[in-house]
C-alpha cells in the first residue's frame, strides 16, 4: 500500500510542477505537424530544419507526422488547433496549393491558416526513360500528339499531376487531359517506379526525388522549371525552351499556424527562421538534396503562395480538373 | 449457440447489408464524377461489386445451412448470466466511447488511468492493489518512454500538465 | 574489381567496433521497438534515423538494417502473449503463437519465432547477396497488371486461415475489402463513405485495425466473462524449443523465407501478406494440418520465416534500382541520400565498398538477432505470468498509446475501438479475423492495380494476360482455386449428416 501511495502522490507531484506561471511564448515545446509520412521529402526537410531552428526556439520542438489524404489529415489537425502558437505545421506545395486549387471537397481553405514562411524552393524536372527514346521536350509532344503516352502521379491532386497537365499545356497540347492518360500511384516513389517500368511514359516532380535515377542513368531529365539549371540535371530551364510560365510551377515547404495566430508570435517564427535558415549545416544538407533555400517573411510568404494557388486555379478551372465529389 | 443458427443469422445478415449498401450507402456516400468515360473505372464500380458478392456469399450461406447441416454441436452457454454480461459490455462501451472524447480535454495521460481502474474492477480483478498501483505507473512510464525518447506530441489535455 | 576485391574492400569499411557496435545497438532497439505494440518497426527506424546523420554512412546505415532486423522479429513477441502484433509483419504470427500461450507454451513459441526469424534473415540476406541483380530485373517487369494478378492469388491465402468455414472466411474477407475502400478514389479523386470526416479521407489507419481486431477483443471476451479463465493458469513458459522441433518445421521456415525473398523483392507489397502466404502454405503441406490455429508450433514457424525472408529481400530493389519497397526502406533511402549516396545500378559501381560493407553487417545480423532475441524472450515471457485482471487493462492502456502514436491522431483509437467491437461480434460469430485483415491489406492493392491496368489500356481487359508472368499467376491461382474447391467439397461430404 505504501508504495501505491508514493507512486500517487509522485504522479500529483509531477503535474504540478508542470503548470507554472504563464510566460513569454514559448514556455513549453512546439508541436510540430507534418501532414507527410516519415521519409518524404517534407519529412525530411521538416526534420533538417528542425536542427537550427530548435535551437533558435530555445524549446523541444515535437515532430508529429500525421499523414492521410494528400497531406489534409495533418492540415486539418492543424486547423483546429488552438492558434497559440504551439501548434504548427509544415505546409508544402500539395496540401496548400495543389489541393486546394483542386479540390472542391477539401475541409479547409487558404483562410483557415497564417503563413509565417516559406524556407525552401524545389525546382521541377520532367524525366522520361532512356529507353523511351525520348531526347527532349519536343520529342515527348510530339509523342502526345500522337497519342498512347501516359504519365504517373503519386495520387489525384499532388504536385505530380497538376505539374504534368500545365507542362503539357504550356508546351501547345490543347486538351493534355485527353490527349495524354494520367496514372496516379500512390506515393512519390511509386509514381517514378512507374517510369522505370513502362507503366507510365514520363513524370513531372520535385528534382530531389528524381536525382538518384538521373545520377544512375535510369531515368532522363527532359526540363527544369528554375530560372538556373538544376546541378546534375543536364536539361534546358523553362526560360531557355521560352516557356517562363512555367517558373510559377515550382516546389515549396513553409510553417504555418492556424487562422488566429498572434502577430507577436508570427513575428517571432520570422526571427528564428531567419536565424535557422543562416545555419551552413542546414543549407548544404539542403543543397545537397537540391533545393534552393529562399527564406521568406510572413507577408511574401503568404503573397507567394496565394499566387500560386491563383495561378494553379485559373489551370485546373480552364482543363476542368476540379474535383468536386 | 449453435452452428447452424449462426450460419443463418451470419447469411441473412450479409444479405442484408448487401442490399443495404448497394441501394442506400453507395448511391448517398461515394461520390463519382460525372464524366467517367467507362463503368469499370467508375468509383463506384469496386463497392458495387464487392457488396454483391457480400449478399452471394451470405446466400450461400443460408444454403448450406439449409441443404448440408453439420452435426450440431451441444449448445452450451458459456457464461451463467447473460444479462449481466451484457451489462458489462455495455458498460465497456461506455469506458471506450468516454477515453476517446475525454482525451482531449484531460490529457491521454490521466485519461489512460481512469480507464485501467474501470476497466480492471469492471473484470473483477483479483488483484484490486497491484491494479492501481499499475494504473498510476503504467500511463506515467508509457508517458516518458512515448513523449521523452520517442519524442512523440501525447495529448496534454487543459488542466494538468506533465513536464 | 574481382568479387574477392570487393569482399575485402567492404571488409575495411565494417571491420571496426563502431560498425558493429551500431548494428547490435540497432537489434536491441528495434527488439524493443517492435514489441511495443504500436510502436512498430517503421517508427523505430524513423526515430533512430536523425541519430545516424553525424555517423559514418556505413555505420549510420548498419544502425537502421539493425533496427529493421530487430524490430521484425520484436513485433512477434506482443503477438505471442498478449495477441497484439507489435507490427503489422507478426499479424499471422497470432494465429497460432497466441494458443501456444494460452496452452503454457510461450517460451516454445517464442524460441521457435527466434529460430524461425534468424533461419529467414540468413537466407534473405544471402539471396541479397547472390541473387540481387536477377531479382531486381525481374522486379521491374512488374507492372500493374502483372501486379493485379500476383494479388488475385495472393487473395487464396483466405483459404487457408479461413478455419473450418470457407464461407464465414468469405465473409469476414468481404468485409475487410468493403472497410478498405473508405477514404479518397484512387483515380478520380472522389470520397467514399468518408462522411465528410478528414480523418476518414485517408482511409482507416492500418495498425488501428489490427490492433482492434486481434487485441481488443480479447478485452472484450474478459469483460464478457471475467471468470473464464479462473484456475487455467498460464504456466510460466519455462519450456523452450527443441533441436527436434526446429528440425520438423524446417522444411516451412525454407519454404517461407523464400517466399518471403520473392515477395520481398518486388517493391510495394511487404511482409505482412508474405507471413500470411506462408503459413497458409505451411498448413496445406502439413500433416498436421487440423492442429493449424490452435497452437501448431510449425504455423509460428512458418509466419515468422515469412515476415522475417522478407527483410533482407526489400533491400534488393532498394540497392539495384533505388526503389524503396516499403516505408521503412524509404527511411533507409533517405539515410543513403543524407550521406550522398545514391542507390541504383551505378551503386554497384561507383561504391561498391559500401555495398559490400552492407552484405557483411547483414550476414552478421542475424548472429546479433538470435542472440538479443534469446535474451529478450527470456525478460518478456514472464508477462505470460501477470494474472490477467492486470495485464489485460494493462494491454488496453499500451494499445491507446500505442495506437495514437503511430499518426499522432485521436481519431485512431476511436478507430480502435469500433473495430474491437466489430473483432468480438466476430469473434462471437465464429468469423474468423485473419481474412479480414489479409483483404483489408490486399483489397486496395488489388483495386488500385487493376484500375492502373484499365487506364494503361484504355479499358481492354487483354492487358491483364500480357506476358508470361500475368499467365503464370492466373494458372496459379487457377489451380489454388481448384484445389480449395475440391477440398471444400470432401470436407462438408465428410462431416454433412443425412438429412432425415
Amino acid at each position: 500500500m505504501n508504495f501505491a501511495k508514493a507512486a500517487f502522490v509522485g504522479a500529483i507531484a509531477l503535474g504540478f510542477t508542470a503548470t507554472a506561471a504563464l510566460a513569454e511564448y514559448p514556455e513549453r515545446p512546439i508541436n510540430m505537424v507534418i501532414p507527410y509520412g516519415a521519409g518524404g521529402a517534407t519529412d525530411i526537410s521538416a526534420r533538417t530544419i528542425a536542427e537550427p531552428l530548435g535551437a533558435a526556439v530555445g524549446k523541444p520542438l515535437v515532430m508529429s507526422n500525421i499523414t492521410g489524404a494528400g497531406g489534409a489529415t495533418g492540415s486539418v489537425a492543424a486547423q483546429n488547433a488552438k492558434p497559440d502558437g504551439y501548434t504548427m505545421l509544415f505546409a508544402r506545395v500539395g496540401s496548400h496549393s495543389v489541393n486546394p486549387a483542386m479540390k472542391a471537397t477539401l475541409p479547409y481553405t487558404l483562410d483557415d491558416f497564417r503563413f509565417v514562411t516559406v524556407y525552401e524552393i524545389n525546382p521541377v524536372a520532367c524525366a522520361v526513360t532512356p529507353a523511351s527514346g525520348i531526347k527532349s521536350m519536343d520529342d515527348l509532344i510530339a509523342k502526345v500528339n500522337e497519342g498512347g503516352v501516359a504519365y504517373s502521379s503519386s495520387g489525384v491532386g499532388s504536385l505530380l499531376h497538376l505539374a504534368a497537365a500545365m507542362v503539357l499545356k504550356e508546351f501547345g497540347v490543347e486538351k493534355p487531359l485527353e490527349a495524354a492518360t494520367h496514372i496516379p500511384q500512390k506515393g512519390g516513389g511509386a509514381a517514378a517506379t512507374a517510369v522505370l517500368n513502362g507503366t507510365a511514359t514520363f513524370l513531372c516532380t520535385n528534382s530531389s526525388a528524381l536525382a538518384s535515377f538521373v545520377s544512375n542513368g535510369q531515368l532522363v531529365p527532359l526540363m527544369v522549371t528554375t530560372p538556373k539549371p538544376v546541378a546534375g540535371f543536364d536539361a534546358p530551364t523553362a526560360a531557355d525552351l521560352g516557356k517562363p510560365a512555367l517558373e510559377k510551377l515550382v516546389g515549396w515547404t513553409g510553417i504555418a499556424g492556424p487562422k488566429g495566430l498572434p502577430d507577436d508570435v508570427a513575428e517571432k517564427w520570422g526571427k528564428w527562421m531567419a536565424s535557422a535558415t543562416a545555419d551552413e549545416g542546414f543549407r548544404s544538407k539542403m543543397e545537397a538534396r537540391g533545393s534552393v533555400i529562399e527564406l521568406m517573411n510572413p507577408k511574401d510568404a503568404n503573397d507567394f503562395i496565394r499566387g500560386q494557388y491563383t495561378i494553379f486555379r485559373a489551370l485546373v478551372d480552364e482543363l476542368g480538373m476540379r474535383i468536386e465529389g | 449457440m449453435e452452428d447452424r443458427s449462426i450460419q443463418i443469422q451470419l447469411g441473412i445478415g450479409a444479405i442484408a447489408a448487401s442490399v443495404f449498401l448497394i441501394s442506400v450507402a453507395i448511391p448517398f456516400w461515394v461520390s463519382s464524377p460525372s464524366n467517367v468515360p467507362n463503368i469499370i473505372l467508375s468509383p463506384l464500380f469496386w463497392p458495387n461489386v464487392l457488396s454483391a458478392l457480400t449478399g452471394l456469399i451470405g446466400a450461400g450461406l443460408i444454403l448450406t445451412s439449409v441443404v448440408r447441416p453439420r452435426p450440431e454441436q451441444a449448445a452450451k452457454s458459456d457464461v451463467d448470466d447473460r444479462p449481466a454480461a451484457f451489462r458489462r459490455l455495455a458498460i465497456m462501451a461506455v469506458i471506450m466511447t468516454a477515453t476517446v472524447l475525454v482525451m482531449p480535454r484531460l490529457g491521454l495521460v490521466w485519461t489512460a488511468m481512469v480507464t485501467f481502474v474501470a476497466t480492471a474492477f469492471l473484470v473483477k480483478t483479483k488483484h484490486p492493489r497491484s491494479a492501481l498501483v499499475c494504473a498510476v505507473l503504467i500511463p506515467l512510464v508509457l508517458y516518458v518512454f512515448f513523449a521523452h525518447i520517442a519524442g512523440v506530441a501525447i495529448p496534454q489535455g487543459d488542466f494538468v500538465r506533465l513536464p | 574489381m574481382s568479387f574477392i576485391d570487393s569482399l575485402f574492400a567492404g571488409l575495411q569499411l565494417v571491420g571496426n567496433v563502431e560498425a558493429f557496435l551500431a548494428l547490435g545497438i540497432g537489434v536491441v532497439i528495434g527488439v524493443i521497438g517492435g514489441a511495443i505494440p504500436g510502436m512498430s518497426a517503421t517508427m523505430a527506424v524513423a526515430l533512430t534515423l536523425p541519430f545516424t546523420f553525424s555517423m559514418s554512412p556505413i555505420t549510420g546505415i548498419l544502425l537502421l538494417l539493425g533496427v529493421y532486423k530487430g524490430g521484425i522479429f520484436g513485433g512477434s513477441i506482443p503477438a505471442i502473449l498478449i495477441k497484439t502484433p507489435g507490427t503489422p509483419a507478426s499479424s499471422a504470427t497470432v494465429l497460432d503463437g497466441y494458443p501456444m500461450a494460452e496452452n503454457g507454451q510461450a517460451g516454445k513459441a517464442l524460441g521457435m519465432a527466434l529460430w524461425a526469424s534468424c533461419t529467414a534473415d540468413l537466407i534473405s540476406n544471402l539471396a541479397l547477396i547472390f541473387f540481387a541483380g536477377f531479382l531486381a530485373s525481374f522486379a521491374l517487369s512488374f507492372g500493374p497488371p502483372e501486379f493485379f494478378t500476383l494479388i488475385l492469388f495472393s487473395l487464396t491465402i483466405i483459404a487457408g486461415v479461413s478455419g473450418d468455414s470457407l464461407l464465414r472466411g468469405g465473409l469476414s474477407a468481404m468485409l475487410g475489402l468493403l472497410l478498405a475502400t473508405i477514404g479518397l478514389d484512387l483515380v478520380y479523386g472522389t470520397n467514399r463513405f468518408t462522411f465528410g470526416n478528414p480523418n476518414m479521407m485517408g482511409g482507416l489507419n492500418f495498425i488501428a485495425v489490427l490492433i482492434g481486431l486481434f487485441a481488443i477483443p480479447e478485452i472484450l471476451s474478459m469483460v464478457w466473462n471475467p471468470s473464464s479463465h479462473d484456475g487455467v493458469a498460464r504456466s510460466l513458459g519455462k519450456n523452450k524449443v527443441t533441436f527436434k522441433e526446429y528440425q520438423r518445421s524446417f522444411k516451412s521456415i525454407v519454404r517461407g523465407s523464400f517466399i518471403g525473398v520473392f515477395l520481398g523483392s518486388i517493391p510495394g507489397i511487404g511482409a505482412a501478406p508474405s507471413a500470411f502466404l506462408s503459413y497458409s502454405e505451411a498448413r496445406r503441406k502439413s500433416p498436421n494440418r487440423e492442429n493449424f490455429g490452435k497452437g501448431e508450433i510449425e504455423g509460428v514457424a512458418a509466419s515468422e520465416a515469412g515476415n522475417n525472408g522478407v527483410a533482407g529481400a526489400t533491400l534488393i530493389p532498394l540497392l539495384a534500382l533505388g526503389v524503396p519497397g516499403d516505408v521503412i526502406t524509404a527511411i533507409i533511402m533517405g539515410a543513403f541520400m543524407i550521406h550522398g549516396l545514391q542507390p541504383g545500378p551505378m551503386m554497384f559501381i561507383l561504391n561498391v565498398d559500401v555495398i559490400y560493407g552492407l552484405f557483411i553487417g547483414l550476414i552478421v545480423s542475424s548472429v546479433f538477432l538470435f542472440f538479443v532475441g534469446s535474451v529478450a524472450i527470456r525478460g518478456f515471457k514472464y508477462v505470460a505470468d501477470i494474472p490477467r485482471g492486470v495485464l489485460f487493462p494493462a494491454v488496453l492502456v499500451l494499445c491507446v498509446y500505442g495506437v495514437f502514436a503511430v499518426n499522432n491522431n485521436i481519431f485512431d483509437v476511436g478507430v480502435m475501438f469500433a473495430m474491437g467491437a466489430v473483432g468480438f461480434v466476430m469473434m462471437r460469430y465464429k468469423v474468423p479475423a485473419a481474412p479480414f485483415l489479409i483483404a483489408f491489406i490486399l483489397g486496395p492493392l488489388l483495386e488500385d492495380n487493376f484500375r492502373q491496368s484499365m487506364l494503361m489500356s484504355g479499358s481492354s481487359g487483354w492487358v491483364l494476360f500480357r506476358g508470361p508472368i500475368t499467365w503464370f499467376f492466373w494458372t496459379l491461382t487457377a489451380i489454388t482455386v481448384f484445389a480449395i474447391v475440391r477440398a471444400g467439397i470432401r470436407a462438408t461430404r465428410q462431416t454433412s449428416v443425412p438429412t432425415p
